[in-house]
């Protein structure tokens, strides 16, 4: 998957310079649950108004651009759609467009600063600031599972080309038709787990070799893994 | 914390065990962007969610198992910014179906090889998702009456997909099963 068709479906770091690029994961973090817990407590229209220009302003400082902000926000308009539509329903359009408008307003605006806070913080950044929230072993899996994201993408890839060149329809034209779909958990889900047991194995190994937990007795619940390589 | 290798997360998990779910949790992560760039539909991302999540819980059949899938799973989509439409309560919306489907395993230790079993944890896992929905509503102060029609609208498709990936568990879990890999249920009843 490209970078690229990362960015088109918005929520996605914005790799330029800002001041609040430069500002530190944590206050930025303690920013976001701020403006969060403001849309709750402001219910005036006046007061989510200007909830709402202080994120807009959020996005300006960022210098994430107007198409970015309305990738991140699109969402919230067919939410908008759906809660003023079941106030219209249950009020009536005169009664209840403004509560539902009033509604939706909150709820976008509990939203948006996490969008923006993911806009201007790298992964990288984030993750720092996780490892001091998360207990040492959470983050240990976290990060390890980063850095075999590309790996299990790649034996995905062939353990799917393995299969085809035995004559499953697990192809992307074949898969267009749904009597097609088991073969794809018969024919690369199986092995594909498989792999996973014996990769968790020879991770494990070399995570004990490296002193990560204790490396005295081992035991292993996929120790048949093994002998199916 | 104890250092034993069998119990590495609190008293739970081995190392591999921990492993095998943090792959899972890679998987859960790999559909959910993949499906994303080509589907637009409300819960298609539940099929893999579950499909993962109870087949993890089967492989490793601990207290606990699918909820640090979720967890794992949710802390990785809150770093990819996977779930930012959930803002904070991203790792929530995972964490809620992996308790869900520990529940229903510690009821029923083998439901990953019973097609019924799967179907209805795969929909009440994936249905408890909404919850977090309603919560924000119910924060928001919409009526009750509100918060329930919007969580029921939500709901409906986050199940169908739900049931979608639960039905596909079995399959799966009985050919590991059969090779050894994992307990065996017995014969279908």
């Amino acid at each position: 998957m490209s970078l690229s068709a990362f960015q088109r479906i918005g929520w996605q770091f914005s790799a330029v310079d800002s001041r609040l690029h430069r500002i530190s994961a944590g206050w930025k973090m303690a920013g976001m649950l701020a403006m969060c817990s403001a849309a709750f407590v402001g219910k005036s229209f006046p007061a989510l108004l200007a909830l709402l220009v202080l994120n807009v302003i959020g996005y300006r400082l960022g210098r994430v651009k107007a198409v970015e902000m309305w990738r991140d926000m699109r969402f919230f308009m067919i939410q908008t759609m759906i809660v003023v539509a079941l106030y219209v329903l249950r009020d009536g359009i005169y009664d209840g467009v403004l509560p539902g408008l009033r509604t939706s307003l909150q709820i976008l605006l509990f939203f948006m600063p996490g969008a923006l806070f993911l806009r201007v913080t790298p992964s990288s950044q984030l993750m720092r600031s996780l490892r001091r929230w998360l207990p040492e072993r959470v983050a240990f899996f976290v990060f390890i599972s980063f850095r075999f994201i590309p790996y299990f993408a790649r034996e995905i890839s062939d353990i799917s080309m393995a299969q085809q060149l035995r004559g499953a329809r697990i192809d992307k034209h074949s898969l267009a038709n749904p009597r097609n779909w088991p073969g794809l958990f018969h024919c690369l889900m199986v092995p594909l787990m498989i792999r996973v047991m014996k990769t968790a194995e020879d991770a494990a190994l070399s995570a004990e070799a490296r002193g990560f937990g204790k490396t005295g007795r081992s035991h292993s619940s996929f120790t048949v893994a093994k002998e199916c390589e | 914390m104890k250092s034993s290798d069998d119990h590495l997360l609190w008293g739970m998990f081995s190392l591999r065990e921990a492993l095998y779910l943090s792959f899972c949790a890679i998987f859960i992560v790999i559909a959910k962007a993949v499906l994303r760039l080509h589907l637009h539909v409300t819960g298609h991302s539940m099929v893999f969610t579950m499909f993962f999540m109870i087949l993890a819980r089967g492989c490793v059949q601990r207290k606990g198992a699918a909820t640090f899938v979720g967890l794992i799973a949710g802390v990785m989509c809150l770093v990819f910014g996977m779930g930012a439409k959930s803002g904070p309560l991203v790792i929530l919306k995972f964490l809620l179906p992996g308790i869900v489907i520990d529940v229903a395993a510690i009821l029923y230790p083998l439901l990953a090889q019973r097609y019924v079993a799967c179907i209805i944890v795969g929909a009440v896992a994936a249905g408890s998702r909404v919850i977090i929905l309603g919560l924000v509503d119910w924060l928001v102060g919409i009526d009750r009456e509100l918060i329930l029609q919007h969580m029921v609208l939500l709901s409906f498709m986050n199940m169908g997909f739900g049931v979608i990936g639960g039905a596909m568990v079995p399959p799966v879990a009985r050919r590991l099963a059969a090779h050894g890999l994992i307990p065996s249920a017995g014969p279908n009843p």
